[in-house]
């Protein structure tokens, strides 16, 4: 009878437990909750407990009434000037209408509003993007970059689409979160940034050769500028030698005639080298001597 | 009593089927793939259920008949009439005997071609299964589930009572699969309530159990076929049905197991060990403890212990919890679950993510990271930047025929890790539903963005620092403007570097302006010697110049002195001085040339001198090189 007992409140507590489960439910902080009886609409539920008829009669359908983010693809689009664009956004939206949400999405289907959205953000996206040149996303000069203009433009666009079908939906924020290229013209930009620094590279290595060059012509120039100084300068000191030696010329001219001789003695001995070749004959002193011998007295 | 039997059968058998219609129906609301498996137990339990049930009134049909049969010997007195002719005066006996004979066998076939290729089905549908249990149904189901595990407890108990009795053997296929299907579609419920507590993949390793367990039924129905051709047949043994499963039975009622268990510890110890009271105790109060355990576990969920470096969100029935919507760490008190929930964030830790790439293990032990090699299992992102340069024509052409510009932008690969606190976890946990992506998205675009407007060359190098405080400083006023609650501690730009296609070129121009300083050193290496030696052959010259100099003066003043010396000794013997001097100069004017004394002037002779010089030999003996065709 005991063991009965327990068993039976066991399955009464048992009972009330998933009998609650059936006729309760939460909604929480961060939730908004549509109430539909049979199919429609009957009531909103805020954050906190509440009752309700079980399935099928009553459906309570959660939504996040959160700010959720979505990011569309990495797509492709063609600018003002014609380059191809690579772009993806992100975008901040919320339920704002929780009943219309329902209503416009199957079950109030999260990832049917994100297709939805995806649709009008790539609509919206190319319009935007094809009426900006590239120098709006990418330039050097900052005050030239319209990123905060597209991302209005794109934004005032998405946001009247879904006004106009009143989806329920409102757009918090958007912003651009990646610019790139297609592969093809990645491709371009490297071969271009590689000829760049192939330009580099060309100026580094000539620039050195004709510095190198121009330093040993200069190096040339200034040494034979010295050489040149140094000859002037022997010549002058020579010159100046010789001036000084003809001072002595007088004394010579006390007697011309020996001083011719020397001169030319002098200038004899100087002009005789190895390959010099004499033919002398015996009258010539000193070999008229062998004519005193006897084996050199002339036949008569 | 036998027409209580076959109520009970109908009853067994319409609980069966409004349960299978029932879990089938609520698995599709739910998407639960336990729900799935439990669908197909209670659809097999159904036709198991109809069979015996079947089975049931073609027994009644014979007993009836037997019946009928014995009143009308009891009136004739006669016996041989049906003695003769059994097989037509017994059509319900007949039909019985057909049923057991063909139809069961077949049936229990077709049992084996459910089991087995519902459990591999099933399987598969599991492995490729995607989806999971909407998170807004589970609740419903989990009560539906639960009610679900009460009712048929209730009918399958009462089943498997009266089908202990003697005659009514054939409830118990039956009711042992509602009992079984009680506690299946208990622990489905169990399984939807840990999927709704956190343990996402509770629902799937249930159903995966539960598939096995299709499976064993499977193999024990295929044995209990394989075993009925050889059983021996004995007169007047009643034999089970085939279809009745064991395993399912033993499912059904666990305590059979004790049962068993008590026998082989009685055996194996020698005395009645199912008889002590500790046996005996655990025995009864098995279900107890069970419901004790459970009361405990869920009192333990009234108490929270929050981690140093977090903060706890309390939400009672889904609202936050005025003056306590923010736990500390530390210990903390709250209403048992599901009444009060806390969902924990990390707050005081440090978190961190990163721009541009994905760091994995094997880059982070790599210890050397170059620009010109791929940094192996990293995804590098190729940002867009600015570029002074001018446009350069490519080989493409556009549809017009009109050249292609490579666009005036450059790219560059970026690694930019991002930390953060969370300051504000109540901003953090409910402004944005996905606050981390949220914040990751907001640091992509400010990266782009701040790339976008600036000049290749200059972030690469000087502008590295400034472009990391910018960040960090747009990344948070981003962060406060969308209220996400955190403080970015730390933007680092790390790994900057050209992508890895030209990254080689950029080290090559490194390398040309140390080959440009290089070339230039050597030529003033060079132009040193050169100017050098010019200096020296200059000195040479003039200190050349200057001895000549010397020279000169010094030897005209020795000549003139010698001069006047001479015209002494000259003036005092001047045919015998001029002789001395020549003579003094001849032999050594004269030492070096060859000379020829013509001894003899007075002969008729020719004398012929061959003054040529000789060729040197070596140089007749060259050989002349002769070009080969």
């Amino acid at each position: 009878m005991k063991r009965n007992l327990l068993t039976i409140i066991t399955a009464a507590v048992l009972v009330v437990i998933f009998v609650l489960l059936l006729f309760v439910f939460q909604v929480r902080q961060s939730e908004i909750a549509v109430v539909t009886t049979f199919g429609k609409p009957t009531g909103i539920a805020e954050p906190g407990p509440h009752l309700k008829w079980p399935w099928p009669i009553q459906k309570v359908y959660k939504f996040d009434e959160r700010i959720q983010n979505f990011e569309d693809k990495f797509s492709e689009n063609l600018t003002a000037d014609n380059i191809n664009l690579l772009t993806s956004v992100y975008v901040g939206w919320r339920i704002s209408d929780p009943e219309q949400f329902l209503r416009e999405f199957a079950g109030g289907s999260v990832s049917a509003a994100q297709n939805m959205l995806e649709s009008m953000l790539r609509s919206s996206k190319s319009a935007t993007v094809g009426k900006h040149p590239l120098s709006d996303f990418v330039n050097v000069d900052p005050k030239q970059l319209q990123f905060q203009q597209i991302e209005n433009e794109i934004q005032q666009t998405v946001q009247g689409e879904l006004q106009t079908n009143n989806c329920g939906i409102q757009i918090e924020f958007l912003g651009l979160k990646q610019i790139g290229l297609p592969d093809s013209v990645t491709q371009a930009v490297f071969d271009r940034m590689k000829s760049e620094r192939q330009v580099l590279i060309s100026q580094a290595q000539n620039y050195g050769a004709s510095e190198a060059q121009k330093i040993r012509a200069d190096a040339d120039r200034r040494a034979t500028e010295t050489i040149a100084d140094a000859e002037a300068q022997a010549t002058r000191i020579r010159g100046e030698g010789e001036a000084e030696a003809a001072k002595t010329l007088p004394v010579f001219q006390q007697n011309p005639e020996l001083a011719n001789f020397l001169l030319r003695a002098n200038a004899l001995q100087q002009s005789l080298n190895q390959k010099t070749t004499l033919v002398f004959d015996q009258n010539q002193p000193p070999f008229d001597l062998f004519r005193s011998l006897s084996t050199n007295t002339p036949a008569h | 009593m036998e027409r209580n039997v076959q109520k009970t059968g109908l009853v067994n058998l319409a609980t069966a089927v409004v349960f299978f219609i029932a879990a089938f129906a609520v698995t599709a609301f739910v998407n639960s793939l336990a729900g799935q498996a439990t669908a197909i137990f209670l659809g097999l339990g159904t036709l198991v259920t109809l069979v015996s049930w079947f089975q049931m009134r073609l027994e009644e049909n014979q007993r009836l008949e037997k019946l009928e049969v014995e009143e009308l010997v009891q009136r004739r007195g006669e016996t041989t009439l049906f003695a003769e002719q059994a097989a037509e005066v017994f059509p319900a006996q007949r039909a019985r005997q057909q049923f057991e004979k063909f139809f069961v066998p077949g049936f229990s076939v077709l049992l084996l071609l459910l089991e087995g290729g519902g459990a591999w089905l099933l399987w598969r549908w599991i492995s490729q299964s995607t989806g999971g249990i909407a998170p807004d149904r589970a609740m419903p189901a989990l009560a539906f589930f639960g009610i679900f595990a009460l009712l048929l407890f209730l009918v399958g108990r009462f089943s498997v009572t009266i089908a202990r009795l003697e005659n009514h053997r054939l409830l118990r296929p039956g009711a042992s699969f509602l009992l079984a299907g009680a506690y299946v579609c208990f622990l489905t419920a169990l399984g939807i309530g840990a999927v709704k507590t956190e343990f996402s993949q509770a629902d799937a390793y249930l159903a995966r159990a539960l598939c096995l367990l299709l499976g064993l039924m499977a193999g024990e129905t295929f044995v209990t076929l394989l075993l009925e051709i050889y059983r021996p047949r004995v007169k007047g043994h009643v034999a089970r049905p085939l279809y009745d499963s064991r395993l399912v039975g033993l499912l059904a009622q666990p305590e059979g197991l004790f049962t068993t268990a008590a026998q082989a510890l009685d055996y194996q110890f020698g005395f009645k060990v199912s008889e002590t009271w500790f046996f005996q105790l655990l025995q009864k109060s098995l279900p107890a403890l069970l419901l004790a355990q459970l009361a405990v576990l869920l009192l333990s969920t009234c108490v929270v212990f929050v981690e140093p470096g977090e903060q706890a969100v309390l939400e009672r029935f889904g609202r936050l919890v005025p003056g306590r919507s923010v736990l500390d760490p530390g210990a903390h008190f709250k209403w048992p679950w599901p009444m009060d929930k806390v969902y924990r964030y990390r707050t005081d830790q440090i978190q961190t993510f990163d721009v541009g790439f994905t760091p994995d293990a094997q880059s982070q032990a790599t210890q050397t990271i170059l620009w010109n090699v791929a940094h192996t299992g990293i995804k590098e992102i190729n940002f867009l930047v600015g570029n002074r340069g001018t446009a350069t024509v490519t080989n493409q052409t556009a549809e017009g025929g009109s050249p292609l510009k490579a666009p005036p932008v450059s790219l560059i690969d970026i690694s930019i890790p991002v930390q953060f606190q969370i300051t504000n976890v109540l901003a953090w946990a409910y402004t944005n539903a996905e606050s981390s992506n949220l914040l990751e998205d907001l640091a992509a675009r400010e990266v782009a963005h701040y790339l976008a407007g600036v000049d290749l060359n200059l972030v690469l190098s000087r502008t590295r620092l400034e472009a990391a405080q910018q960040l960090r400083q747009n990344i948070q006023a981003e962060a406060n403007q969308n209220g996400l609650g955190v403080k970015i501690l730390f933007v680092g730009v790390q790994d900057i570097h050209p992508p890895v296609t030209v990254a080689g070129d950029y080290e090559q121009v490194v390398a040309a302006g140390q080959q440009l300083i290089a070339l230039t050193n050597a030529a003033a290496a060079n132009a040193i010697q050169t100017n050098a030696m010019a200096g020296a052959t200059a000195f040479s010259a003039v200190a050349a110049a200057e001895a000549a100099r010397q020279q000169i003066e010094l030897s005209s003043y020795a000549r003139a002195d010698l001069f006047t010396n001479q015209i002494t000794a000259y003036d005092a013997a001047p045919a015998v001085y001029r002789q001395r001097a020549y003579f003094r100069m001849f032999p050594a004017a004269t030492a070096r040339a060859r000379k020829y004394i013509m001894l003899t002037t007075n002969t008729q002779d020719v004398l012929i001198f061959d003054l040529e010089d000789k060729i040197r030999e070596d140089l007749l003996n060259l050989n002349v090189p002769t070009n080969s065709p």
